[in-house]
């Protein structure tokens, strides 16, 4: 039987999703926390995970490189990819906000410079809203810019808050809620209907019996 | 982008559109060309078929803005149009030529060599579901296994959509996320709107009507609003019936969801994948009201496919194939029969090389058999074995019957 591929980033999320992965049956009995392999195969259900940076993953997938790819809502929100987006796992939950200053006015009458990690999703939010920016990619320590009076404001995934916080800025508008997607390559989905099917099945009840 | 071609990377190529052009002339379809410019109003003019960031524009001399040939049905339907208002008999063409477009990616191609089919005709499950065999048939013929065809209907979408109150921008973002089946966002999305109970249900369940036929028939029927839906469910059940009859059920499956990037498919659309390869190899569907933008009227189904695609998919699931038949290796003083062998043999369509004894390694390629001629004997090489043969009758009937055990 062929392997089904599957793609995510290491990290808590991962972490989370292989938790999901072992209730569903899925078992990777190479892998462990301090191990560097970039793949790991369940022999038994003939799975083989891969590895890749989080950017990467809706890429993987949508070359066919990986059946399927677990990855979060901002990153698809961010580089849109011809794929299937089948499920919400509901893991590595938090928004995707603007944030900055307290007090910070958003309003349409002058440009507003905007840093962000997500360029692309931020233009969006902004344009639908008839607010003009100017934007700035930047890929990480994005609270800085603000600070450094390098922005008006950022966009951001924000978890907690407390990075915020310690660097003195405030959410001013939430975006949207973020969470981690089960995405799908098209091909993969008619040739391997079955199998795909299967695996979100299985997910979808570790899923409930999680919730 | 510039992109530099390499050289070794066409004979794959080429046996592809080979085995294609075969097949398409086998359904009765003959070989056309298009202009490799065309008239940027052309493109400008049709709704939305092509994006026009897409599209290499060339200026003239007297000015007038060109383009480089973005695809081939629009000027085939137009030339059409211009020659004759309405279809007098049915026609059948096809075409292999590149087409170019601008990609949004980098790493991706400005020309693409695109094989093809139009067949103009009235809308009947039988030429439809013809296209649709020969579209199988062709990916048969390249040596594909796990072929898929995703058959759908553009009216269903819209039928579903044509009176919601919704903007033409909403309906875009609607049809992106049932593009990617995005279940979870599809509900939230209609929330936002006036739209009754029964629509919305309607329209969060076209992800879900993928799959075998019947099973997917059986399902959609609850959703069938309108008269016009469960013509469509009907219609694409006939398509299927007939495909069956084909022998073809193995490879079909429905997708009520596909909905083409081509706004002018208006009836039957439908794409194929192969194994280990992650994008469409073809894709096609009927666009009846084309025409209409020429003031004509044509019905006609047609798709296309990639032969870049196609030969990057079959280098993944194929065995290299040889591509020279028979060498010949003669003693210096055998150089007439060699020569005579070989156009005989050239003549009957092997591809043939042929070297003196001292040179036999100055080419590295396999071939099928190897001839050698010495002043005492000549014999056939094949598959371990060696046979002599006296006289190029006893070669032609020893080439035929082996070729024949294969």
């Amino acid at each position: 039987m062929d392997y089904i591929t599957v793609a995510m980033a290491k990290g808590r999320t991962a972490d989370r999703a292989l938790v999901l992965l072992e209730k569903a049956g899925i078992h990777f009995s190479e892998f462990h926390d301090e191990s560097r392999k970039l793949v790991v195969f369940d022999d038994e259900n003939s799975i083989k995970l891969i590895f890749v940076k989080a950017v990467d993953v809706p890429t993987y997938v949508e070359k066919g490189a990986a059946d399927i790819g677990i990855i979060g809502k901002d990153t698809i929100l961010e580089d849109p990819r011809d794929v299937y987006e089948l499920l919400d796992l509901g893991i590595g939950k938090c928004k995707l906000a603007v944030a900055g200053f307290p007090g910070t006015q958003i309003t349409g009458s002058q440009f507003l410079t905007v840093a962000s990690k997500y360029p692309n999703a931020a233009k969006d939010y902004f344009d639908k809203k008839g607010i003009r920016t100017e934007l700035i990619k930047l890929n990480g320590s994005i609270e800085l810019a603000p600070l450094i009076g390098m922005s008006d404001v950022i966009v951001d995934i924000v978890e907690t808050g407390s990075t915020l916080k310690e660097n003195g800025l405030v959410v001013l508008e939430t975006i949207r809620d973020i969470s981690a997607r089960l995405i799908v390559n098209k091909a993969s989905y008619a040739t391997k209907t079955a199998r795909i099917q299967q695996f979100i099945a299985d997910l979808k009840v570790a899923l409930e019996v999680h919730s | 982008m510039y992109e530099e071609m390499l050289l070794n990377d066409y004979e794959n190529d080429e046996q592809i559109i080979e085995t294609i052009s075969k097949r398409f002339t086998t359904y009765g379809y003959k070989r056309i060309k298009t202009s490799a410019f065309e008239h940027y109003d052309l493109y400008s003019k049709v709704k939305s078929a092509i994006n026009q960031n897409e599209m290499i524009k060339v200026i003239d001399s007297t000015g007038e803005v060109l383009v480089l040939r973005p695809d081939v049905t629009i000027p085939v339907t137009q030339q059409l149009a211009q020659r004759t208002g309405k279809l007098s008999s049915e026609l059948r063409y096809y075409y292999v030529q590149e087409v170019f477009r601008q990609p949004f990616e980098r790493s991706e191609k400005i020309a693409s060599t695109q094989a093809g089919i139009e067949y103009f005709c009235e809308s009947s499950p039988e030429a439809d579901a013809e296209v649709i065999a020969l579209a199988c048939h062709t990916m048969k013929d390249l040596g594909f296994n796990d072929i898929k065809i995703e058959i759908g209907h553009a009216a269903f979408f819209n039928e579903l959509v044509q009176d919601l109150p919704i903007t033409s921008q909403q309906v875009g973002q609607l049809k992106t996320l049932i593009q990617a089946k995005n279940i979870v966002e599809i509900g939230p999305f209609l929330e936002n709107f006036q739209i009754a109970n029964e629509v919305k249900q309607a329209i969060e369940q076209i992800p879900f009507l993928y799959g075998n036929p019947s099973d997917v028939y059986d399902r959609a029927n609850g959703n069938a609003l309108t008269k016009k839906m469960q013509d469509t469910l009907d219609y694409i059940m006939d398509v299927y019936r007939i495909l069956k009859m084909y022998g073809l059920e193995q490879y079909i499956v429905i997708d009520l969801g596909l909905i083409n990037h081509m706004d002018y498919y208006s009836d039957v659309i439908f794409q194929g994948y192969v194994g280990r390869f992650g994008k469409p190899v073809l894709m096609g569907g009927r666009y009846d009201q084309l025409g209409n933008e020429f003031g004509a009227t044509l019905p006609a189904i047609g798709f296309a496919c990639e032969i870049e695609s196609l030969a990057k998919a079959s280098e993944k699931s194929k065995r290299p194939s040889t591509t020279i038949d028979v060498k010949i290796v003669y003693e210096d003083v055998q150089v007439g029969q060699a020569i005579q062998i070989a156009n005989e043999l050239r003549g009957r369509d092997y591809r043939v090389l042929s070297f003196p004894k001292r040179k036999e390694q100055s080419d590295y390629q396999q071939s099928d058999y190897v001839i050698q001629l010495t002043e005492t004997d000549s014999s056939l090489h094949y598959n371990e074995e060696l046979i002599s043969f006296s006289s190029m009758k006893e070669l032609l009937d020893l080439l035929a019957s082996v070729k024949g055990a294969l």
